[in-house]
């Protein structure tokens, strides 16, 4: 179990003409996910995914908030101690292409955690490339085909599955995958989704997925949870499927509202919801982050701070002070 | 939409063009290698043409030809290109061929977020770009791009003043669309123009794109990996599969009922929204490279659940079939396209 509590950050940019400024990447940010577990983010670009997947990888320092390990706060600790528990989170890059070094072999790229490995727990040296094998049979690669190979020799999925591969040398509780399927192919994205859902269901790996295609957040298992973010802050929670067939945020009604219609598969849900105005992260607002673009915004949002929680019998969580249900995503055509 | 001042004058018409027999091949370790095998595409006069295909499939070959703009290692070894008004432009050469990009053929690059000169600003760009073409009202020239920035949402005059890293991707990617544009070309090539933007920067482009196409009478070709793009801003959609196009026709159709076993995979890989989760089936097997792309036959064979003896030498020609054209032997016999129909017309009721 992981869980965040209050986490913020703050980068201070140091701009060319427009001098420096702040930008606030996390306001604030509530977050917890079970053993075995989906969670998922979505949001515009620069809404803050990125940084809190690093900072739950360990990779990157907050500046408030708690953030514990199976119980264990990790602001508590020094750093060293903290290392063994952030390893168990491993972030898996959104560029199979950068994230393999070109002059290893799969073999090499898999084996030299492994060794790390099989030096703190004490196995042999024949355990490596056996459970490199492993591995590679879990996300479905063939090992005598790919292990002796460079990465430019292997397909984009192929390489992302190495990836992964490399991820789970250290045997991790979590799985951050930061944009991890939508640089592989449409024909090749299935299998590595179906792939992260087994590794939850066989493995118990709680799997944190940043993603632009909520579609894909309903393919890394049932159950899951889907967090919308907006300018460093969740503004809507919940179930995945409620999200999508029934959101209540106008962000996240902007958001769903923005994904293509396969016009001559689908047609256009019936309320969609254009939001005004572009994203604006330095832009100082009181109220509601969104009131500056919202269609729906009163006088009370750009007065009033909306928290993030349940009303009436709207099932997810919400920051909204006037919470409505839109059909705003497409619906297959011969349905409509 | 109202249609912008600056648009009207010396208003040229959308061209029409024409790609026969194009053939595009890269010199490798392994010998020359097809890129683009004997392409036929027409793009009618102001219509939108999305091209389709997975990584490595030729698409951004298949756009650099447009402007005979494919390098070295790379050469056009066969086919034409005839755009109105510019006539064959792989005959064309030097002096000639650098007038026609930018005045008459306006291109946005793959990653034209990263493809703008880190070491000038944006309005420096323009200058450049302006002097080269000979142009006389540098004035004119910036208020073009100002009002063409402003209606893609942008403060114009912050974008010119701003420098490539303190631009967000969508911003670089509005701007390359306006120096597409800002020279007046009426045929636009937009290859990948919101690979990398979020879905609401997407939209918002896209839009622009519909939106400009419109206003200045283009004709555009859209080149992307992504079926949602296309299916938001094209009229006529072309499918590509090792550097072969495998179909092509009216959007709509193509979508709703796609012929060409490549396409069907294609449409039923797409992660579904709403609906069963199942519905959505990967393609087996894996896209070819240059390297596996069979010489023989047909280029998808090794992933078809069609596949037959005749595909493993004939190459299938593209046949049409009402607005549509075909390349597989198995749509061409006339049983098992209706088959085909059938197989169709049965999942959408099974998805009802
Ligand atoms: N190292 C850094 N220094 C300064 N600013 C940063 C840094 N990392 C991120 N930021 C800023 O913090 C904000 C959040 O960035 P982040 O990368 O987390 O967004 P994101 O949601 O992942 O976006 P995208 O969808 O584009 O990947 C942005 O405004 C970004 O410019
Ligand atoms: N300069 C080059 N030298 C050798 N081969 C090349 C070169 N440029 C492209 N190719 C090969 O030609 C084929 C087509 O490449 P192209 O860039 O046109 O594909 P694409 O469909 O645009 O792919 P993507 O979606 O990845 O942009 C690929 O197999 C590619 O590896
Ligand atoms: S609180 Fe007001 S401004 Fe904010 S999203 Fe809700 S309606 Fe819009
Ligand atoms: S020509 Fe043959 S192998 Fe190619 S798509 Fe048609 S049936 Fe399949
Ligand atoms: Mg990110
Ligand atoms: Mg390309």
């Amino acid at each position: 179990m992981i869980t965040g509590q209050g986490i913020t950050k703050t980068f201070r940019q140091r701009g060319g003409v427009l001098g420096g400024r702040d930008v606030r990447a996390l306001r604030g940010v509530d977050f917890s996910i079970a053993r075995g577990g989906a969670v998922s983010f979505i949001g515009e670009s620069g809404c803050g995914k990125t940084t809190l997947g690093r900072i739950l990888a360990g990779l990157e320092s907050h500046d408030s908030g708690e953030i514990t390990i199976d119980g264990v706060s990790m602001t508590s600790l020094r750093p060293r101690a903290r290392r063994p528990y952030f390893r168990r989170i491993q972030l898996i890059h959104q560029d199979p292409y950068s994230a393999l070094n070109p002059t290893r072999t799969v073999h090499q790229t898999l084996a030299a955690p492994l060794a790390l490995r099989a030096r703190q727990t004490g196995r042999a040296k024949g355990w490596i490339d056996e459970r490199a094998e492993e591995l590679l049979g879990l996300v479905g690669l063939d090992p005598g085909h790919v292990l002796p190979r460079y990465p430019h020799q292997l397909s984009g999925g192929m390489r992302q599955r190495v990836v992964i591969a490399r991820a789970l040398t250290v045997d991790p509780e979590a799985l951050v995958a930061d944009e991890a399927v939508s640089m592989i192919d449409v024909s090749l994205r299935l299998g590595i989704l179906g792939l992260l859902r087994d590794l939850r269901e066989r493995l118990g790996v709680s799997v944190l997925f940043i993603t632009h295609d909520v579609a894909t957040a309903r393919y890394i298992g049932d159950d899951g949870e889907l967090y919308v973010i907006y300018r460093g802050q969740v503004v809507e929670r919940g179930p995945v499927e409620t999200i999508i067939s029934a959101p209540v945020h106008p962000y996240t009604q902007a958001l769903l509202s923005a994904i293509p219609v396969l016009h001559g598969l689908e047609v256009p849900g019936g309320q969609p919801v254009t939001p005004a105005g572009a994203l604006e992260e330095d832009e100082h607002d009181a109220g509601c982050l969104f009131a500056r673009r919202c269609p729906f915004a009163t006088g009370r949002c750009s007065a009033e701070v909306p928290v993030l929680g349940r009303t009436g019998d709207i099932p997810q969580e919400h920051a909204c002070f006037h919470p409505e249900r839109r059909s705003v995503v497409a619906m297959p055509a011969g349905r409509a | 939409m109202p249609v912008t001042p600056s648009a009207t004058p010396g208003r040229k018409s959308a061209p029409g063009v024409r790609i026969g027999g194009l053939t595009v091949v890269y010199r490798t370790p392994a010998g020359e290698l097809p890129a683009v095998s004997g392409v036929d595409l027409e793009l009618p006069p102001g219509t939108i043409t999305g091209v389709v295909g997975e990584s490595g499939s030729g698409k951004s070959t298949l756009a650099l030809s447009l402007l005979n703009a494919v390098q070295p290692p790379g050469r056009i070894s066969a086919g034409s290109v005839e755009i109105d008004g510019l006539g064959d432009v792989v005959a064309l050469r030097g002096e000639e061929l650098r007038r026609a990009r930018g005045r008459h053929v306006g291109y946005v690059f793959q990653a034209a977020q990263n493809s703008l000169n880190p070491l000038k600003t944006v309005g420096k760009q323009l200058l450049d770009l302006g002097r080269s073409h000979g142009v006389e009202d540098l004035r004119a020239l910036v208020r073009e791009a100002r009002d063409l920035l402003g209606r893609m949402g942008l403060d114009g005059a912050r974008v010119l003043d701003s420098y490539q890293h303190e631009l967000s991707g969508g911003m670089r990617q509005r701007a390359g669309i306006m120096f597409a544009l800002v020279l007046n070309a009426h045929l636009v090539v937009l290859d990948e123009p919101t690979t990398a933007l979020d879905m609401i920067t997407q939209a918002t482009i896209l839009r622009i794109i519909r939106e400009v196409h419109e206003e200045r009478g283009l004709t555009t070709l859209v080149i992307t990996h992504d079926l949602g793009v296309v299916a938001e801003v094209a009229d006529r959609l072309a499918v590509m599969y090792g550097g072969r196009l495998v179909e092509q026709g009216p959007t709509r159709q193509v979508l709703s009922d796609p012929r060409h076993p490549y396409t069907r995979g294609l449409i039923q890989a797409i992660p579904r929204l709403v609906g069963d989760i199942g519905e959505a089936r990967a393609l087996p097997g894996r896209p070819p490279t240059l390297a596996t792309v069979p010489a023989r036959g047909c280029v998808f064979r090794e992933r078809c659940p069609l596949r037959m003896d005749v595909c493993e030498s004939e190459h299938p020609p593209a046949v049409a079939h009402g607005t549509r054209l075909v390349s597989c032997h198995a749509v061409e016999a006339g049983a098992q396209e209706h088959g085909g129909e059938a197989v169709a017309a049965g999942a959408r009721e099974e998805q009802a």
